[in-house]
């Protein structure tokens, strides 16, 4: 009865988590321009591109998905063996004591025979399987713990998931060892099935206790050997051997009997019996009510999320219909650091310790923007500095084994969280350069551009807006110092192809080339780093390879800009 | 011949027919480039930021050559001069060295310095030499006009990148006229592209692409080919996002795909059709230009009169 209550309780809790979970889908979004697109729509819409795949030729590509992305896991396994044998023996492991033990009467009845639990090969097979869900868990965590310093990070949750699994394995264990040791179940399978008295009664516990693992009071040491081959013989030749296969083929649970047989003289079988009951039940139904509020839930979207990139491809058309595969692909991330592991920005990581520009960090992160979270604003500048620091390699979104189009997901985000206003200065970097190839958003990229450039002239003083009197001082900013054999002939402002592109290159610019090197002569940095010329410079070198002195030009620029960004930052607005 | 292939963050995802044509390439002569899966970015986006954080990414993936025992071949000039600019500077600075070392260290990697960073066209031309090319040639190219378009980052600074003559490069016109193009000296063939502008100043950026089509279009070029990957973006797919419909687009046609059809290589296998500026009739007219190398008429006339 208390069963039934506990399924219950955990099955009304999961199908809560798993409607929360679904409904999000729809309504939860990242889209920096049409952030109310009503529950209906995107409802009918992702219906409609259900059926238009359903009856179309895509369907064969569900089909091919269902195989090899879901049953194969083809995704893992092109990337490492290592991580396709961990989740494949997890993964499978699972699935099989799902069908052929929790829900094995059912199972068996489908194949029309009876689910016996002590019969082989159910006996056998629940220890095989159990013992290889438990090499998986092994695997995974020696993973986890060996690619630390290949930057990949573990939550508390990441531990928890590979606990659980473990506990429910390990619980279940002990469980059939508790039952096989247990006297008082023996009595109850005797008084039920078996007919025997005095002498017989003796000898087949004997037998049980020599070589089933049985814990009896009457058997303080080990049975004499003729009584147990007497016992053998009865227990072959009655009725035991039709319902009951030797225990030894539980191997693990055999030998788990030999640890609680003691332990259960000392507390009670019983008690121990109903403890481990307990907690391999308990665990069991909290897994299942945990399922839909944790990362294991991408046991329902993953397939999904795989089955719409097999089927979508990276590129979607339909906007409402992207937004809502970025939504499934979001819960499917199982935090399992693939695309961290291989992400090209991997060394700017190291370099600015922002967590956020790793990707698996993203979208744990994002997971709380789509859910529309409150989140602080330092948090949130960080996560979009982590967003910018991108290469737009899209290795994250090839790899992913979940086929979530984190490629779409990082660019949506990127945008909604420049729309609130905050300057990112690292839009003045090449990080903006497939940006502008692909030109989405260019509305939003360009208004960001713009506030940034705002906060420069805002900053630091320019050539035309400078008055009083310019002193000489010395240059502390600057390492290269190669600007003090300037002459002035002014080579380098005559080949650049930047003056030359203006009409009127001092209005454009601010200052010309030769004007930067003499303001840095004079000690004058600031003039320097307020000139539109350093953020408008092409990097082409022509003046630093035609400098008569060998003033580094260009690498001076670089400087400058590194310099400026630094101060826009450390005295953030 | 064995190198690490580097392909930096562009080429795998938005030209690979240039990591394509460039493997068929080099295969037709023995070597081998090898993918290397462990490479990062090479630091360029973040030169505008901050130094140090441009320098280290590129020190890791030359200790990842080291480790591989291999030298590593680069396409792209940007991934080039970033590798070159951190060699530079780290075998002058070993306080750097050593800080950044202690970094790559947490997982299990050291630079020394072992392992000499190649620009593909220093390869074809020292390496394999314009010679055992030109031995190799099954067809030459006739009539055909081909703009390159250098790339600034490969040229200068000379005393990093050390490539060629800045001023008066010619590595890469002698590769070019192997093949029987007419390669033509034209206004912009050592100037930028106006890739390092894009998405900082679109403007500008968009200028300096146009003032370099016009320029390659005015000397009469029938293609252009751009070194750098960069700059093979700027003209294969901003130069289609900004040209307006009434006018014509100037075909990008990369120095592998040029020398792999003179080479025999199929234009399917160079990927030649996944240029973006390239239309098939622009495919069929290279096909045609196809010709004997004239290595092979001489030889061929000789036996004729043998046989006579």
């Amino acid at each position: 009865m208390s069963f039934d209550i506990l399924l219950g309780i955990s099955i009304i809790v999961f199908l809560a988590g798993l409607f929360i979970r679904l409904s999000s889908w729809l309504s939860q979004s990242i889209d920096p321009e049409n952030n109310t697109i009503p529950l209906g729509t995107r409802f009918s819409k992702a219906v409609s591109g259900i059926f238009s795949t359903v009856f179309s030729a895509d369907i064969i590509k569900i089909v091919q998905s269902f195989f090899v992305d879901f049953i194969l896991q083809k995704r893992i396994l092109d990337k490492s063996l290592y991580r396709w044998i961990t989740h494949a023996l997890i993964f499978i492991s699972f699935i099989l004591l799902l069908f052929f033990h929790a829900f094995g009467t059912f199972t068996f009845n489908l194949f029309g025979s009876e689910y016996i639990s002590t019969l082989n090969p159910s006996l056998a097979l629940r220890n095989v399987l159990g013992i290889l869900a438990l090499a998986g868990v092994i695997l995974a965590i020696y993973r986890r713990m060996k690619l630390r310093s290949q930057r990949l990070t573990s939550y508390s949750s990441d531990w928890g998931a590979l606990a659980f699994i473990a506990v429910i394995m390990l619980s279940g264990f002990f469980l059939e060892g508790a039952r096989i040791s247990s006297y008082t179940i023996y009595q109850e399978m005797v008084e039920e099935y078996g007919d025997y008295d005095g002498e017989e009664a003796v000898a087949l516990e004997a037998y049980w206790v020599a070589a089933n693992g049985l814990h009896s009071p009457n058997f303080a040491t080990a049975p004499d050997g003729e009584l147990v081959e007497l016992g053998r013989e009865l227990n072959q030749d009655g009725s035991c051997v039709e319902c009951h296969a030797s225990n030894s083929s539980a191997f693990v649970s055999f030998s788990f009997s030999k640890i609680i047989g003691p332990l259960s003289a000392a507390i009670g079988d019983t008690t121990i019996t109903a403890i481990f009951w307990f907690l391999h039940i308990g665990a069991c139904l909290a897994f299942l009510a945990w399922l839909p509020f944790s990362k294991m839930f991408h046991i329902i979207s993953a397939p999904i999320s795989l089955a719409i990139n097999r089927v979508m491809g990276k590129s979607s058309d339909d906007p409402v219909n992207a937004l809502n595969r970025q939504m499934i692909g979001l819960s499917a991330c199982t935090h399992c650091g693939s695309c961290t592991m291989e992400c090209s920005s991997m060394m700017f990581y190291e370099s600015f310790q922002n967590d956020f520009i790793l990707p698996s960090e993203k979208v744990q992160f994002l997971k709380k923007i789509a859910a529309g979270k409150d989140v602080d604003q330092q948090t949130l500048k960080r996560l979009q500095k982590g967003l910018y620091v991108c290469t737009s390699c899209d290795r994250c979104t090839d790899i992913c084994p979940s086929g979530i189009n984190l490629r779409d997901l990082f660019i949506n985000s990127r945008y909604l969280l420049l729309e609130k206003g905050m300057i990112e200065t690292s839009m003045l970097s090449h990080f903006s350069f497939p940006l502008a190839l692909a030109q989405k958003y260019a509305g939003s990229h360009l208004k960001a551009l713009k506030a940034v450039h705002e906060v420069f002239k805002s900053k630091f003083k320019s050539l035309p807006s400078f008055m009083g009197q310019i002193s000489l001082s010395k240059n502390k900013l600057l390492d290269n110092t190669s600007y003090n054999s300037c002459y002035s002939c002014q080579r380098c402002t005559n080949i650049c192809p930047v003056v030359r592109n203006y009409e009127n290159p001092a209005e454009a610019l601010g200052m010309m080339p030769h004007q930067i090197i003499f303001s840095l002569g004079i000690g004058n940095t600031d003039l320097a780093l307020g000139s539109q010329m350093i953020w408008s410079c092409s990097t082409c070198y022509l003046c630093q390879e035609h400098c008569p002195n060998k003033v580094e030009l260009t690498d001076i620029f670089y400087r400058l800009k590194n310099i400026a960004i630094n101060k826009i930052e450390a005295g953030d607005n | 011949m064995k190198f690490a292939f580097f392909q930096g963050c562009n080429i795998p995802v938005r030209i690979e027919q240039y990591a394509k044509s460039t493997q068929a390439v080099f295969k037709k002569f023995g070597v081998d480039l090898v993918e290397v899966r462990d490479f990062n970015c090479c630091g360029y986006p973040v030169r505008n930021v901050d130094e140090k954080a441009y320098i280290l990414p590129s020190v890791r993936n030359m200790a990842v050559a080291e480790k591989l025992g291999m030298d590593i071949i680069v396409i792209c000039n940007c991934c080039f001069a970033s590798l070159m600019k951190a060699k530079n500077i780290i075998e002058n600075d070993s306080q750097l060295k050593e800080e950044l070392n202690l970094i790559l260290a947490k997982e299990d990697l050291k630079y020394n310095g072992t392992a000499a960073i190649k620009h593909y066209l220093t390869v074809l031309y020292s390496d394999i030499g314009i010679n055992t090319i030109a031995k190799n040639l099954v067809y030459k190219v006739k009539d055909l006009n081909v703009a390159v378009i250098q790339g600034c980052h490969v040229l200068r600074p000379r005393e990093v990148t050390r490539f060629d003559n800045s001023f008066v490069p010619s590595i890469t016109d002698s590769l070019v006229t192997c093949t029987g193009a007419a390669n033509l000296e034209w206004q912009g063939k050592l100037e930028c592209c106006g890739a390092a502008l894009a998405g900082i100043n679109d403007k500008l950026s968009h200028e300096l692409l146009t003032d370099k089509v016009d320029g390659a279009k005015k000397a009469g070029a029938n293609f252009i080919t751009p070194i750098c990957s960069y700059c093979h973006l700027q003209f294969d797919t901003t130069q289609r996002n900004i040209t307006p419909d009434n006018q014509e687009i100037l075909p990008v046609l990369l120095y592998p795909q040029l020398l792999g059809l003179c080479l025999g290589i199929s234009s399917e296998e160079l990927g030649i059709q996944e240029n973006s500026t390239i239309s098939s009739k622009n495919v069929e007219s290279l096909k045609l230009s196809l010709g004997p190398p004239v290595e092979e008429k001489k030889k061929r006339k000789r036996k004729k009169k043998e046989n006579v």
